[in-house]
């Protein structure tokens, strides 16, 4: 299969320093982001172009995130609104939700938090570009609601950490993995341990599905993994 | 005592008020009922006299000539029987002092007291005025001894005149004005206790309203108020005082919540920003260069402003909690010198001159100091484009110093010209945040400024730079 069309995300904060990692972590899981400084920008940015997500901070210097969220929705938009807030305040998280706010997270927020709530979000407005069923070629399936695998329309029991490094391949097709980075994905930000971790749990995948040269699993030689759904593509060099 | 201490001081006043007032009273009813009685006495004395000279004076001309002791006795007789009434007894008695004739006739007239020697003899010798007050049968009697003369102003004395009149009716007035003393007396400090009570009680009620004002007000609402009626007295103006001091105090602890709440606020925004990256970072960003090193860039500023932060939160606390400052003379021309170089590095790619004034030096904390120009240089900067100017200089009047920093930047907008010294306040959130700004700074030197009992100003017009001056006592 094909990666899913990129989801346009449109983020409207006036930290340079949260933008900054925001667009970073957001391009690099496959979004494609937009930056506004403030909320005239922003607002004209949202009337130009064809957005599906918006990422609002709640202190803008020139209005308010509420306002702005207000506005949005009185124009009949309705494109999923993500509330960044730094006040804890039960009350202004209901103003946000009550103006028309599809969801909020509050400052500082974990970013894998951030994700999960825009995967959600995008999910329910049916502009999810992640399917749940991928496809690897004519044999591989994977469901991540069902959790099962199939080679072939043969079950592959799988273990949970298996799973997920096999639908982060999946989902992510060709892209180079550190092993650093799958650690960090997979195991945690905090796991204390060797990489070589990771290359046990691959060899592991690569015998459970089967994967034999020319590899779906591919090393690159000194950097990590990458994953090529048809198999016999030449890696790139 | 204790039970004196422990009753409500309304009653204690009222009891001392009307202790007072009794004892007046007392000393009043007192005086009044002697001065009457002796009034009375006198006025009865009188009458007894006046009412006996002219018969007297009849029956010592009607004496025979010779005088016989059968004479004097005829005479006596009817003298004696003369002057006696229904309440006045009269009884004469010879120079000897034995009686000699008495006037009670019928049973109804009163019966003369034996007569006393002692007062007998002083009338015997000429003395005019004998009075004398004594218990006959039982009753307070008046006694009044006349000398009976041979002739108005002579000599020779005959023998002595005893009027005696009972003092019942006079002892029963008296009584009565004594009762009406005391029971007028009685309703007076009643109703002056009743009074003074009711009155304590209105006057302290203000107080006992601050007492349970201050145990709300220690619960912790210190939005209360006693908000009495004005009233100019001692209470009023202390019910007034009170509502200024607690207000007072209630502006000082919303001012702290909210420099409490900005400053979790302002820490939340790099901690956001380092968490953020920090996470990106390990989810994959690191095995891209440039996105990591543009990450660690920008957690350096992020960890850099916190840093910068929590040493101006620290600053401000230590300057707002002690007076430790180490005034010293300062040379106005040396320190800048020193401090030029500093604002240089500070200014990145924008000028820094010094205007120089007048070689003096000024009393202040030499660290202080540098550290109020390092501030607001750091805000010119903060404010000003990349080659742009900044000037520092400064001048002397009389007894003040004027050290000021200028800019040639964008400039403050009128309506945040009275808050850029309120700590966190920033006009436009954007600019100053992608400087780095803490948001303290101005804060910060107003603070020193005002330790050093100085004031700092601004001047300014939106796109054409600000003017901070700080001025110092010389």
């Amino acid at each position: 299969m094909t990666e899913a069309p990129h989801a346009r995300i449109l983020i409207i904060e006036d930290e340079p320093s949260i933008t900054e990692f925001l667009r970073t972590g957001l391009t690099y899981e496959g979004y494609h982001v937009v930056i506004a400084p403030d909320g005239l920008t922003g607002y004209q940015a949202l009337q130009r172009g064809d957005f599906d997500l918006l990422i609002l901070d709640i202190m803008l210097p020139d209005m308010d995130g509420f306002t702005l969220c207000q506005k949005v929705r009185q124009e009949g938009n309705d494109i999923p609104i993500l509330m960044l807030t730094a006040r804890r305040g039960i009350t202004d998280r209901v103003t946000g939700l009550d103006l028309g706010a599809d969801d909020y997270v509050t400052k500082p927020f974990s970013f894998a938090e951030l994700l999960a709530r825009i995967r959600a979000l995008l999910r329910r407005r049916g502009k999810q570009p992640e399917t749940t069923v991928l496809r690897a070629g004519d044999d591989l399936v994977l469901n991540t609601e069902t959790h099962e695998v199939t080679l072939n329309g043969h079950p592959v029991h799988l273990t949970p950490t298996e799973f997920d490094l096999l639908e982060l391949f999946m989902r992510h097709p060709r892209r180079v993995f550190t092993r650093e980075t799958l650690l960090n994905r997979i195991w945690g930000y905090d796991y204390v341990g060797g990489t070589n971790v990771v290359d046990v749990h691959v060899s592991h995948l690569r015998e459970k599905i089967g994967d034999k040269p020319p590899r779906r699993i591919r090393t690159i030689y000194g950097i990590g993994y990458a994953f090529y759904p048809q198999g016999e593509e030449e890696p790139a060099t | 005592m204790k039970a004196w201490r422990d009753l409500p001081l309304h009653w204690r006043l009222s009891l001392m008020y009307v202790g007072l007032m009794a004892l007046l009273l007392t000393a009043l009813g007192f005086a009044f009922s002697w001065e009457t009685e002796r009034f009375l006495l006198e006025t009865t004395t009188s009458r007894l006299r006046a009412q006996a000279k002219p018969v007297i004076a009849r029956w010592t001309n009607a004496l025979p000539t010779p005088l016989t002791q059968e004479g004097l006795a005829a005479t006596a007789q009817h003298l004696a029987q003369d002057l006696t009434s229904k309440d006045t007894a009269a009884l004469i008695l010879d120079a000897q002092g034995q009686p000699l004739a008495t006037g009670r006739r019928l049973p109804e007239e009163p019966p003369s007291p034996p007569p006393d020697p002692q007062a007998v003899a002083r009338a015997l010798q000429g003395e005019n005025e004998v009075d004398l007050i004594t218990t006959f049968n039982g009753q307070r009697t008046l006694v009044v001894l006349i000398p009976w003369r041979r002739a108005p102003g002579s000599a020779e004395i005959l023998g002595v005149i005893q009027l005696s009149t009972s003092l019942a009716g006079l002892q029963k007035v008296l009584w009565h004005q004594r009762l009406w003393l005391i029971l007028g007396g009685a309703a007076v400090l009643l109703l002056g206790a009743l009074g003074s009570l009711w009155m304590t009680h209105a006057a302290l009620q203000p107080l006992r309203q601050m007492a349970s004002t201050c145990q709300r007000i220690a619960q912790g609402d210190l939005s209360q108020r006693l908000n009495l009626p004005q009233q100019n007295d001692e209470i009023g103006q202390l019910a007034q005082a009170f509502d200024h001091m607690v207000a007072q105090l209630e502006a000082s602890f919303a001012a702290q919540r909210r420099f409490v709440a900005n400053a979790a606020h302002e820490l939340r925004t790099p901690l956001t920003a380092i968490q953020g990256s920090l996470e990106v970072l390990l989810r994959g960003a690191q095995d891209d260069p440039a996105a990591a090193a543009r990450l660690t860039q920008s957690m350096y500023r992020e960890v850099t402003r916190l840093t910068r932060l929590s040493e101006q939160l620290l600053d401000l606390t230590r300057v707002e909690t002690t007076t430790a400052l180490h005034k010293q003379p300062v040379a106005l021309d040396a320190f800048f010198q020193e401090f030029l170089p500093q604002a240089q590095l500070l200014a990145h790619n924008r000028t820094v001159r010094l205007e120089p004034g007048p070689a003096i030096t000024v009393e202040a904390d030499a660290d202080a100091l540098k550290e109020i120009l390092f501030n607001l240089v750091d805000n010119a900067v903060q404010h000003t484009a990349e080659g742009g100017h900044i000037t520092l200089g400064w001048q002397a009047t009389d007894n003040q110093v004027h050290l000021w920093v200028a800019d040639d930047g964008e400039g403050i907008a009128p309506e945040d010209l009275p808050h850029i010294f309120e700590p966190f306040y920033r006009g436009d959130t954007s600019r100053s945040r992608r400087w780095g700004g803490t948001g303290l700074g101005l804060a910060l030197v107003k603070t020193l400024v005002e330790a050093h009992g100085g004031q700092v100003v601004v001047s300014s017009q939106p796109g054409q730079g600000a003017r901070f001056t700080v001025i110092l006592p010389r």
